[in-house]
């Protein structure tokens, strides 16, 4: 019996497919021409004979590695996405969150900081600590192969999610439910946006700026 | 015909005829190929280099998802499934041949006439 793994692999040296992609494709394409093989081989057909037929089944081997290549790259392509921006993001996000979520917990109470008659309203320890959750998102998209624009969304994603769910809620207060406190005090608002969403934002930036810059090259 | 149009309708009626069969029970490439040829009295004939790019396009489109799994000799085989998606595209794929083919039959009428 012919090694077929070892034909198959030969065949498809060209195939530039992360090591585990390869074996299992090399495995599933070995498998199919053994079957072939031992068709022929029960119609009667000699072993060379049929190896040789059972091998004409890929035709233009090169082509057919392009063609897989292909097909499984763009599978890669979105698993890099997943890699290099949601999962970083992600956790960005839960660290942010969970941080912020433990000090209402605890009954931290906010520094309230008054800026003529407007409140800002500062959970100081998170804001210090938010740079460590930038970098930590930023870090993790660079380590995954992201580019520059998904490093800056890993690392700012816990403010993207908070301005997103601003929008949602202004939306819902001025067409859905119109809150009349929000439409006469558009400052209060703007106030509101620069504590949640600027000031975060910032704090996040500042952690996630070391890694934006490419990852430098090590020499071999 | 265009060499374009061939190749779509060649590989239309090849994902056409993938599908149909996979909304059973899961097979595996090389029982696919054989069972197209034999349903199809050998009309349609898949062979390696033609079937697993197909295969590999409709798993990464969500229309079918494969696992590993020994069949009752003990080889590992990649069994194939539909999914819900692609049970979803099936009925309209079909629809869409069955009217290609009878608009084709109707030409056809027409020029015998």
């Amino acid at each position: 019996m012919p090694d077929w793994n070892r034909l198959v692999r030969e065949r498809l040296s060209g195939l530039e497919l992360s090591p585990a992609q390869r074996d299992a494709i090399v495995a599933e394409l070995a498998s199919h021409l053994e079957d072939r093989y031992e068709e022929l081989c029960a119609q009667g057909i000699g072993e060379s004979e049929a190896i040789a037929r059972s091998l004409q089944e890929g035709a233009d081997w090169p082509r057919l590695a392009r063609q897989i290549e292909r097909a499984k790259r763009k599978e890669e392509t979105m698993n890099n996405r997943i890699k290099s921006l949601w999962l970083p993001g992600c956790v960005s996000l839960t660290a942010a969150m969970g941080l912020l979520m433990l000090l209402q917990r605890t009954g931290f109470q906010p520094r309230l900081v008054w800026v003529g008659s407007m409140p800002l309203m500062l959970y100081v320890p998170w804001l210090v600590a938010l740079p460590l959750c930038g970098a930590a998102g930023a870090y993790l998209s660079r380590r995954a192969g992201g580019p520059w624009l998904a490093r800056v969304v890993a690392g700012l994603f816990p403010a993207i999610v908070i301005l997103g769910l601003a929008v949602l809620a202004l939306s819902s207060s001025v067409v859905v439910e119109p809150n009349v406190f929000i439409l006469r005090h558009p400052l209060h608002l703007l106030f509101g946006l620069f504590n949640w969403i600027v000031l975060p934002a910032a704090a996040l930036l500042l952690g996630a700026m070391p890694f934006l810059t490419a990852p430098k090259l090590r020499a071999t | 015909m265009p060499k374009r149009i061939r190749s779509k309708i060649a590989r239309g009626s090849a994902e056409l005829a993938i599908l149909t069969l996979l909304d059973g029970p899961p097979l595996y490439g090389f029982e696919i190929a054989r069972r197209i040829e034999e349903k199809t009295g050998g009309a349609l004939r898949f062979t390696l280099a033609s079937l697993y790019p197909m295969l590999y396009d409709l798993e990464k489109r969500g229309l079918v998802k494969a696992r590993w799994e020994a069949n009752h000799a003990g080889r590992d085989r990649r069994y194939y499934a539909l999914t819900a998606a692609g049970k979803k595209q099936l009925a309209p794929l079909r629809r869409e041949w069955r009217f290609f083919f009878q608009a084709l039959d109707r030409l056809a009428g027409v020029s015998h006439a």
